[in-house]
């Protein structure tokens, strides 16, 4: 355990409690040492892993007097359903920080909960789902041709697809992060699934679902596909994706699955019992505001548009029953407070929702 | 055996089903979906009824759940031996019988959508 090639001696010869006390106590010098002595500890972090959150209290308090600020890890458990319908899966098959499986459904869904971490993150200093740490888990392999993926409130779930519609589920990384943004809203806003809420909410997942990809692409607004699900449909079908944000309506055109039925503005607004109330359907008005406002501001959209639109997912006149008009007006009241009333952002905003027939 | 197998072939009923919800609103794939047990072989007739058993499809009380996001909803109707139900369950199924049965019945709904 303690080789001649340990770097800090402080770990070998003293115990937890001591390093602790130099961590609060002692020079800056030994303070950073003992710091980092106590977060390599094995033990801390086998606690942190098993507690499931944040290192808080005592500890947070130490690492912060040693000017030591640990990035947020995603904390990502991977469970395998094994082709039943069953979640969690029974078998964990990757843990944070193990390396590739060979099993690209797993791997893809490591990396992409680890690609919407970063985003949360790095973008908004969120750390997670609940903005305090709570690690992320999925389960792949779910039963049988399953062709979908889902939030169940603890974690996201991907099917395999059934190979003549769709492959599996975790292929496209939007979707993913479409998955765990819909962790985020639950926590936040609480959008109800249901009706405009609900649309809202699905909206949500794929803004920042597309914005999960573009980042990892370094696309700017411009550069972008603004597809949902690109990759998802076989080529047996007469499409392109699950969704289009840029022109709602053209993602699929195809005899078994039917015609894409989502309207990008609201004097096409579906009303329908189907869906929660259409709340995949009448999500292409509220994402093509989103595509209009990001093109127009310019540059990579997770840096303005999508900060403009978190911002109004944590806004406190944004409730569970906000319709389309109601979050239109927190976006433009929040990218006032950005970048002023006149601003080229607030302007853009205000006319992306009047050009979609919310406002 | 040759009792036995006359029994089985012997099963009628129907299945309907409808699925509601998921990551995208398909409207090809909205449709009720029925399926004749005419239309199915021997082994499938008999996983149906046995998983029906099972989850005790007849007597059950269903979880009153609402979907979570994606999540789909399924309407599903079973006619087996004059016995006819029909239920509405959420996903996440928890009841792990009653998960298998509406699988199969998926499967099989889809292949009808499908060859159609
Ligand atoms: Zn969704």
């Amino acid at each position: 355990m303690c080789a001649s090639t340990h770097r800090h001696s402080l770990h070998c010869i003293l115990p937890p409690y001591i390093l602790s006390q130099i961590a609060e106590n002692g020079s800056p010098e030994l303070r950073a040492i003992a710091m980092h002595s106590l977060l390599i500890d094995p033990t801390i972090r086998i606690v942190r892993a098993s507690t499931a959150g944040p290192v808080t209290g005592t500890i947070a308090r130490r690492r912060s007097a040693a000017g030591n600020v640990l990035t947020p890890s995603p904390l990502r458990t991977i469970r395998d359903a094994g082709g039943e319908p069953e979640a969690p899966g029974p078998i964990v098959v990757r843990r944070e920080g193990q390396g590739p499986t060979g099993d690209v459904a797993v791997d893809e869904a490591y990396d992409g909960l680890g690609a919407t971490f970063d985003l949360f993150w790095e973008a908004y200093q969120r750390n997670s789902i609940d903005d305090a740490g709570l690690p992320l888990d999925a389960t792949v392999h779910y039963d049988r041709d399953y062709d979908n993926a889902f939030w169940d409130g603890t974690q996201m779930v991907f099917g395999d697809g059934d190979g003549e519609l769709f492959n599996r589920f975790t292929i496209a990384l939007d979707v993913i992060g479409h998955e765990l943004t819909h962790g985020v809203t639950e926590k936040e806003a609480g959008l109800v699934y249901f009706n405009q809420s609900g649309a809202l909410n699905e909206s949500i997942s794929d803004v920042f679902g597309s914005l999960v990809k573009q980042r990892l692409l370094g696309q700017t607004a411009d550069q972008a596909d603004w597809l949902i699900g690109a990759g998802l449909l076989t080529s047996a079908v007469n499409g392109v994706a699950l969704r289009s944000m840029k022109e709602p309506g053209t993602a699929y055109d195809d005899p078994v699955l039917g015609k894409d039925p989502q309207p990008g503005h609201m004097d096409d607004f579906v009303r329908t019992n189907q869906d929660n109330g259409g709340v995949h359907i009448n999500s292409g008005i509220p994402n093509r505001a989103f595509y209009l406002s990001a093109t127009a501001i310019g540059g990579n959209a997770w840096d303005q548009a999508g900060r403009i639109w978190y911002n109004t997912l944590l806004d406190p006149n944004t409730r569970a029953n906000t319709d389309f008009a109601g979050f239109a007006r927190v976006t433009i009241d929040v990218a006032g407070r950005l970048h002023g009333t006149e601003s080229a952002e607030a302007t853009a905003v205000a006319e992306a929702w009047t050009a979609v027939g919310v406002i | 055996m040759q009792t036995g197998k006359a029994c089985s072939e012997a099963i009628t009923g129907e299945v309907r089903v409808r699925i509601e919800g998921g990551l995208a609103h398909f409207p090809g794939l909205a449709k009720e979906q029925t399926v004749s047990f005419n239309d199915l072989g021997l082994p499938e007739r008999e996983e149906l009824t046995s998983l029906a058993d099972k989850a005790d499809f007849f007597g059950c009380t269903p979880a009153n759940e609402t979907a979570r996001p994606d999540a789909r909803t399924y309407t599903v109707g079973l006619t087996i031996d004059g016995r006819s139900r029909e239920i509405r369950v959420a996903e996440p199924i928890r009841d792990p019988a009653l998960a298998r049965l509406v699988s199969v019945v998926r499967r099989l709904s889809k292949q009808q959508a499908v060859a159609r």
